[in-house]
């Protein structure tokens, strides 16, 4: 009691260490939830007002993968968010180039009618989508559930590309046409190195957003287009809460090796450079 | 071999109703750095723009080394460039975007690396070939671009606002700089800019350009002396001209005299003089002589009074009444000393004294 309330002085007193609480508070915020679900995947026996699982063990991971059928849920996972970002990225390329490139009437407009998916609540939209689905075949195909994800994923690969291509600066390309670059081999070795930062950016986005959909997959997936978020959600139906947490933890492996991928390959002041002057 | 490294034939180039470029003619020899002077917006770029091939004219023909390259695109015309925003490649090291045209070109590596080594010496960058662009500082960033545009060798280099860039004093040196390479490589070059003072320093001839059209061209010293429009004289730097009448021509002594607000000037004769014409008359300020009163009088020698007097340092600024509206500016060198309220006589030797023909 004195001690809390020793501690609630000195926080009035010191600014430096108030934000170290608050700090410290959003932390826990983010990590308690996380630290918990690893903890809940690794223990047993662990009920009622415990504070740590009494003894350890792999055997819930063991069940995820064998149980849940987990390598044909994760080439699932991988095969749509491979196909969306196919997809997004053919779409947000040419489209991004006119965006971003092109004087074009009521670009304003078009861009905000590009977010509009997101704007309606993603259970709606959903519904509507498999609607159409249904009188299309796409339901339970692997192209479905792409093009489900599409929807989402492409707008967002059109604003990051669209704002990629309006800051190539044409003055490069130009340059390099007068040191006697066609377009071709202006492409190569201009352009595209130029807009590689931009290209994997909006790849990654789409890889990640459509890795982990949930609400447009629950209602487009069938028995053979499970993907790892609706069976992580069916496996919480079931009641097996350890086996949900080991196949949640499975599910973050792929998101961190992509991020630990950019890290290391795509060093950001090899890509960028800046100008002095104009 | 052709007369013209360079040949604007009648070009004329239009952004929708604004016409950039009207029917310009411009023949650059063979190893003149030709220089495209004027304010921002005359067309200047639009011009080089026409030689680089980036803009297509809407009318007319241009030629490199004697041959009609209208219609071949840019990146055969096998020319060096250099840009006021640098347009260095920024993923490119200073090396790598030294070498990018001759990558382009398939010389081999060998080759490359002495070529570009040369290049690089020749800007003395040479140790910071692997610096990115961001790393240098814009002076630098010129150079490289400089090292770029002529690592191949090209026939023409072309420069647009090169160091408007960059600030003042490393202006001036790079100024020097590349008036040096030029002569060094020999190379024809084509220079924009809107420093006129630039201009004049570097250039063999000077195109003064107005709002889409060329209005003199001339070597440094005929534009600086004998401007042959208003908009030239204007932009050179002389503000003030007197309005006046050609009252006489005197073929003999090949003058002619200007009536000017009551006073007779005589200036030199040029053959479209007749009496009778409007003409603008001016004279730089610092040829005017200033003098004592107690000097005699004699032709262009006028009486007037010193109203105010601006002391400058190196000069001294005075404004000298010499008749009911018209006072002139005259500027001396510090000897002179004159206070204000004091008579004097002004002297604006013949030579000096300039007329256009309106
Ligand atoms: N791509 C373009 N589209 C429309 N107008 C242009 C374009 N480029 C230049 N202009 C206009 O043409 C005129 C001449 O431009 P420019 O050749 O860049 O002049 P300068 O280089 O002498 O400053 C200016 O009024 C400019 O606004
Ligand atoms: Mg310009």
């Amino acid at each position: 009691m004195t001690l809390a309330r020793k501690y609630l002085n000195a926080i009035l007193r010191s600014r430096k260490l108030l934000i170290q609480t608050l700090l410290l508070c959003f932390a826990l915020m983010i990590f308690t939830p996380f630290l918990m679900i690893v903890l809940r995947s690794v223990g047993r026996g662990w009920f009622g007002r415990l504070w740590l699982p009494p003894e350890l063990t792999l055997d819930w991971y063991r069940w995820a993968v064998e149980v849940t059928n987990i390598v044909e849920i994760t080439k699932n996972t991988l095969v749509i968010a491979l196909l969306a970002v196919l997809m997004s990225t053919v779409i947000a390329i040419p489209t991004g180039w006119a965006l971003g490139r092109r004087n074009i009437p009521g670009r304003e407009l078009l861009m905000s009618i590009l977010l509009l998916p997101r704007m309606i609540p993603p259970i709606a939209f959903a519904l509507g989508v498999a609607q159409i689905f249904y009188r299309t075949d796409l339901i339970n195909t692997h192209i479905g559930v792409a093009l489900a994800h599409v929807s989402i994923c492409a707008p967002f690969a059109i604003l990051i590309l669209s704002a990629t291509f309006e800051a190539l600066d044409e003055r490069l390309l130009e340059a390099s046409g007068v040191c006697g670059a066609n377009p071709i081999r202006t492409f190569i070795h201009v352009v595209f190195p130029l807009i590689l930062p931009g290209v994997l950016a909006s790849m990654i986005f789409t890889f990640t957003t459509s890795y982990n959909e949930f609400t447009l997959t629950l209602m487009t997936y069938g028995k053979d287009t499970v993907t790892l978020p609706v069976r992580t959600y069916l496996a919480i139906g079931e009641g097996y809460w350890e086996v949900t947490s080991a196949m949640s933890i499975l599910l973050i492996i792929p998101s961190i090796i992509v991020l630990f991928m950019i890290q290391r390959q795509v060093a950001p002041e090899k890509l960028v450079g800046g100008f002095k002057g104009v | 071999m052709p007369d013209y490294m360079i040949e604007l034939r009648d070009v004329t180039k239009r952004y929708g109703d604004l016409v950039a470029n009207d029917n310009v003619t411009l023949q650059i020899r063979r190893g003149e750095l030709m220089t495209l002077l004027g304010p921002s917006g005359c067309g200047k770029t639009t011009a080089l723009r026409c030689i680089t091939g980036h803009n297509i004219p809407d009318e007319g023909r241009v030629f490199i080394d004697g041959e009609d390259v209208t219609d071949v695109p840019t990146y055969k015309r096998e020319l060096g460039m250099v840009f006021q925003s640098f347009a260095l490649f920024p993923h490119m090291t200073v090396f790598g975007n030294v070498e990018f045209p001759l990558m382009i070109r398939r010389m081999n590596k060998a080759e490359r690396r002495e070529w570009v080594m040369d290049a690089l010496r020749m800007i003395r960058m040479e140790e910071y070939e692997d610096h990115y662009p961001r790393q240098i500082s814009g002076g630098q960033q010129q150079r490289v671009g400089l090292a770029r545009a002529l690592v191949y060798r090209p026939k023409v280099l072309l420069l647009d606002e090169p160091l408007s860039n960059l600030d003042a004093k490393l202006r001036e040196e790079m100024r020097f700089e590349i008036r040096d390479l030029i002569d060094r490589l020999g190379i024809t070059a084509v220079y924009v800019t809107h420093d006129q003072a630039e201009a004049l320093a570097l250039s063999d001839r000077v195109a003064v350009r107005n709002a889409g059209h060329i209005e003199q061209v001339g070597m440094p010293d005929e534009i600086y002396d004998l401007p042959q429009t208003r908009f030239v004289a204007d932009f050179i730097g002389l503000s003030e001209f007197l309005a006046g009448t050609l009252s006489a021509v005197h073929t003999e002594e090949r003058t002619a005299t200007v009536a000017v607000d009551g006073l007779e000037i005589h200036v030199p004769a040029t053959p479209e003089m007749a009496p009778g014409r409007k003409v603008l008359f001016f004279i730089r300020p610092n040829d005017i002589e200033l003098l004592p009163a107690s000097q005699e009088s004699g032709i262009n020698v006028f009486v007037g009074v010193v109203e105010k007097k601006t002391y400058l340092g190196d000069r001294s600024d005075y404004r000298v009444r010499v008749s009911e509206g018209l006072e002139l500016r005259v500027q001396t060198d510090g000897k002179v000393r004159f206070e204000e309220g004091e008579n004097v006589k002004v002297h604006l030797p013949i030579p000096h004294c300039r007329v256009i023909v309106e």
